[in-house]
């Protein structure tokens, strides 16, 4: 039997998470299950809102199982609970289903997350709060004008060479995904203009700024807060993972790609190589027995309609469902109160299914999962994400770069293959959103291969927060 | 019946490499095959780039520059004299880190030796040549580019160290020559990012193709390292230095930045050969014959016919194996279209 302990740092600090451990071993020695084909991993997950129970158990393949306990939720209770939760987890999965098995990319939880960003108003309508209440700290990143200042100046420095070469284009893009409330934006355009009126070459007549985000309504409050640069401003609606789509006219212009808490946000699938096996790992979003009856008792649906009443929610957004289902909601706010129930109430299943063949393995339209192999070989067992989503945004995003432009990025990074052995990086739940931490490594393997070298650097703009600042260039 | 050489075809250099090469190539910079094994899946892939090509109808074929990692290693990882310090790769695409610490040792005027010279590349040849019966071209990166590459700790003249990559290539050339290789290229693929410096790539040029028999193209594009341009710009920089260059032929891209530069041959008189991108080599896209004839009839408004090459905008390394083959296939017929208006409007 493993057992997998990976919240190292926990486990120096607490007392209450070591005195954990005992129970929960003594209860898995004393289960029916075989022991020789178990093994047990022990999390810390962070994220006080996330999709797990206690203590779940997963199939690894047809014959192998995983005890996952969260030791954060563990580390109060008694151990005579602790055995019951690990009992349970291996008995029972009942449950009301929301869907089919999945890789994780390709689960209902992605339509939440899509939904939220759709209704946003209603959401925080409902809430009272706006959406970056809900972010860790509280608010978007990235709105440091000394941090700008000395990005606009390096990009003086290379428009200057460039146009002693003639090869400086007409037209001086810069893009921005994930645009937030258009803080950063504003403080970007503003100390451009004023470095540019002390620089006097005239570069603001040139510039074009383009904000892109995945949600109209946050774009129309960005778009607000840059007003005052009227035309040289333009918001599009971006789909993040298909980039080139809207900006494909963009190819080998753009000289700053600033992209801002995006990627954590989308859809990933997780891989593991286990006991050298490679395997997926597949979802199903469930509601518990006692939660899907309480949500059904209290907006008059049966249990059995419960299932088509969330695709339908999901599918037509909230505003729509109370119109069309007047009986069960009398205003988009019941609606929206449905919508948060169930989101609260959602949990994962997991289950791991041998992967046969790396490269029969889609990883995003352009890669397949032989990209994964030097990290998955490296050494020893891994759970990772393969963080699809951010990989066809990024490899979406990497040629629209001038040779000589690069992509800042802020967003929750992992920078290391290792760092997957010692801590939890999602999925959780951010609001109605999911957040899930990004493979770093993988990012910066694939960007090697396509020619851009990558660099971490902790986020300068808040000290000791868990933001990364990712930049790509191209090398050589 | 028109000259059958009116508008030849040829490819730039290199040639698709599919992923499974570009996976055995890294398993032996990683040390996992050995170089024997690497070099027979060379001589493999090479034999169905020729075929490739040949079915394809390209009149000129190249040996794909599939034995290469990349266009600057393959040089001068066998230069003696300059120093690499780790030769493992985590790709094998990577560049080496290259220094030099004190001048390249010289070879003796006019060295027949093959050992002295150290590349072999003549040995690249004869095993091409051998393969097809169609007229070969050969090309190496030339000694502006390569000196690109190499940190210089032993020229306080950083031209002598150009200088001195071009004689070696020169007796490369020369070897090349000896072997029967009559179409020689020289590539510059960095020399667009240093346009100040274009005379001291020229008089380069001259110091490579020095004394050797055979057709010299020079072979200048914006860079096209995993499928992108290094830099943007216009040839404007390349003249009039590159009328100085000894060289019958120059090989311009054209098909991705579009045939605005054309108005250059006109203008500064180029009285040579110039071998006409019209495949752009960066995109998948695969181009109709119809739109590769229209940019072949935009040129001859200032290059005639006779003086025309038809070639990719550069080499097709980046392209999947099935676009490579439907570009050329594409390129081939639009010249074949052209041809035949000529030959009907040289009727009437």
């Amino acid at each position: 039997m493993d057992v997998d302990l990976r919240p190292v740092k926990k486990l120096r600090e607490s007392a209450a998470v070591r005195s954990a451990l005992g129970p929960i071993i003594e209860a898995v020695c004393t289960s029916p299950a075989d022991l020789s084909r178990l093994r047990v991993v022990c999390d810390w997950i962070q994220y006080r809102s996330n999709f797990r129970d206690a203590v779940v158990s997963r199939p690894i393949g047809a014959a192998d199982v995983e005890i996952a306990v969260d030791l954060r939720r563990c580390g109060d209770s008694a151990p005579d609970d602790l055995a019951a939760g690990v009992k349970h987890a291996l008995s029972d999965q009942s449950g009301l289903a929301l869907e089919p098995w999945a890789r994780g990319r390709d689960s209902c939880i992605w339509r939440f997350n899509a939904l939220y960003w759709q209704a946003l108003s209603a959401w925080e309508q409902a809430t009272g709060r706006e959406y970056e209440q809900s972010l860790p700290g509280g608010e978007s990143d990235a709105r440091n004008t000394e941090a700008a200042g000395e990005l606009i100046l390096e990009l003086f420095r290379l428009w200057d060479d460039l146009d002693a070469r003639r090869a400086l284009p007409g037209e001086l893009y810069v893009l921005e995904l994930g645009v937030g409330n258009g803080n950063q934006a504003r403080t970007w355009l503003d100390e451009f203009v004023r470095l540019d009126q002390r620089h006097g070459r005239d570069y603001y007549r040139r510039l074009r700024y383009l904000m892109g985000d995945y949600s109209a309504h946050v774009l129309e409050r960005a778009r607000q807060a840059v007003a005052h640069h009227g035309e040289r401003v333009s918001a599009l609606v971006v789909e993040a993972t298909r980039p080139a789509v809207t900006l494909g006219f963009l190819a080998g212009k753009a000289f700053l790609v600033y992209i801002s808490n995006v990627y954590d946000n989308l859809p990933t699938d997780e891989v593991a190589l286990i006991h050298g096996h490679t395997y997926q790992v597949e979802i199903q979003a469930f509601l518990g027995e006692q939660d899907a009856d309480d949500i059904a008792g209290r907006f008059g649906a049966s249990r059995a309609g419960l299932v088509p009443l969330i695709d339908r929610l999901l599918r037509i957004g909230p505003e729509l469902l109370a119109e069309s289902a007047p009986h069960q909601f009398a205003d988009v706010g019941q609606a929206v109160s449905f919508w948060q129930a169930v989101w609260d109430a959602l949990r994962l299943r997991e289950r791991y299914t041998p992967l046969e063949g790396l490269d029969s393995y889609p990883v995003s339209p352009s890669l397949t999962g032989e990209i994964l192999r030097p990290l998955l070989e490296t050494e020893g067992d891994v759970r990772m994400h393969v963080s699809n989503g951010a990989l066809a945004s990024f490899t979406g995003t990497l040629p629209l770069l001038h040779p000589f432009g690069r992509v800042q990025c802020h967003d929750l990074f992992l920078t290391g293959r290792q760092q997957y052995r010692t801590g939890f990086y999602g999925p959780g739940k951010y609001d109605g959103s999911v957040v899930n931490w990004v493979n770093g490594p993988l990012l910066q393997l694939v960007a090697s291969r396509r020619g851009f070298g990558v660099e971490f650097t902790p986020f300068r703009q808040r000290p000791g927060s868990n933001i990364t600042t990712l930049t790509a260039q191209a090398r050589d | 019946m028109a000259d059958p050489m009116l508008l030849p075809t040829t490819v730039v250099g290199s040639y698709s490499v599919p992923e499974w090469l570009e996976r055995l190539k890294t398993e032996y910079y990683q040390r996992r095959i050995s170089a024997q094994h690497l070099a027979e899946i060379h001589e493999v892939a090479i034999k169905a780039a020729v075929k490739d090509q040949e079915l394809a109808g390209i009149d000129i074929v190249s040996d794909g520059e599939l034995r290469r990692d990349n266009d600057v290693d393959y040089f001068l990882a066998r230069i003696p004299g300059v120093h690499i310090p780790q030769r493992a790769k985590t790709d094998y695409f990577d560049y080496y880190d290259a220094e030099v610490t004190r001048p390249l040792p010289e070879l003796p005027e006019r060295s027949e030796a093959p050992e002295r010279s150290g590349l072999r590349l003549a040995d690249d040849f004869r095993f091409t040549r051998q393969l097809t019966d169609r007229p070969v071209k050969f090309s190496f990166t030339g000694p502006f580019s390569l000196s690109r590459r190499i940190r210089d700790h032993a020229y306080p003249d950083p031209g002598d160290l150009v200088r001195a990559l071009a004689r070696r290539l020169n007796a490369e050339a020369r070897e090349l020559a000896a072997a029967g290789a009559d179409l020689l290229q020289i590539d510059e693929p960095f020399l667009a990012g240093y346009p100040e410096q274009v005379e001291l790539a020229v008089e380069a040029v001259n110091i490579v193709t020095d004394g050797v028999a055979a057709t010299w193209a020079l072979h200048v594009c914006y860079g096209n390292r995993y499928a992108r341009p290094s830099w943007e710009g216009h040839y404007d920089f390349l003249f009039p230095a590159v009328q100085a260059a000894r060289v019958d032929q120059i090989v311009l891209e054209f098909a991705r930045k579009g045939l605005d530069d054309l108005r250059l041959i006109r203008q500064h008189e180029w009285d040579r050969w110039l071998g006409l991108g019209v495949i752009d080599v960066k995109t998948a896209e695969i181009e109709s014959a119809e739109l590769v004839a229209s940019r072949i009839r935009r040129a001859l408004e200032y290059v005639p016919a006779d003086r025309l090459m038809i070639n990719p905008d550069c080499g097709l390394r980046h392209l999947a194996p099935e676009v490579a083959r439907q570009k050329l296939r594409a390129m081939v017929a639009a010249a074949a279209a052209v041809r035949a208006e000529l030959e009907g409007g040289n009727k009437t």
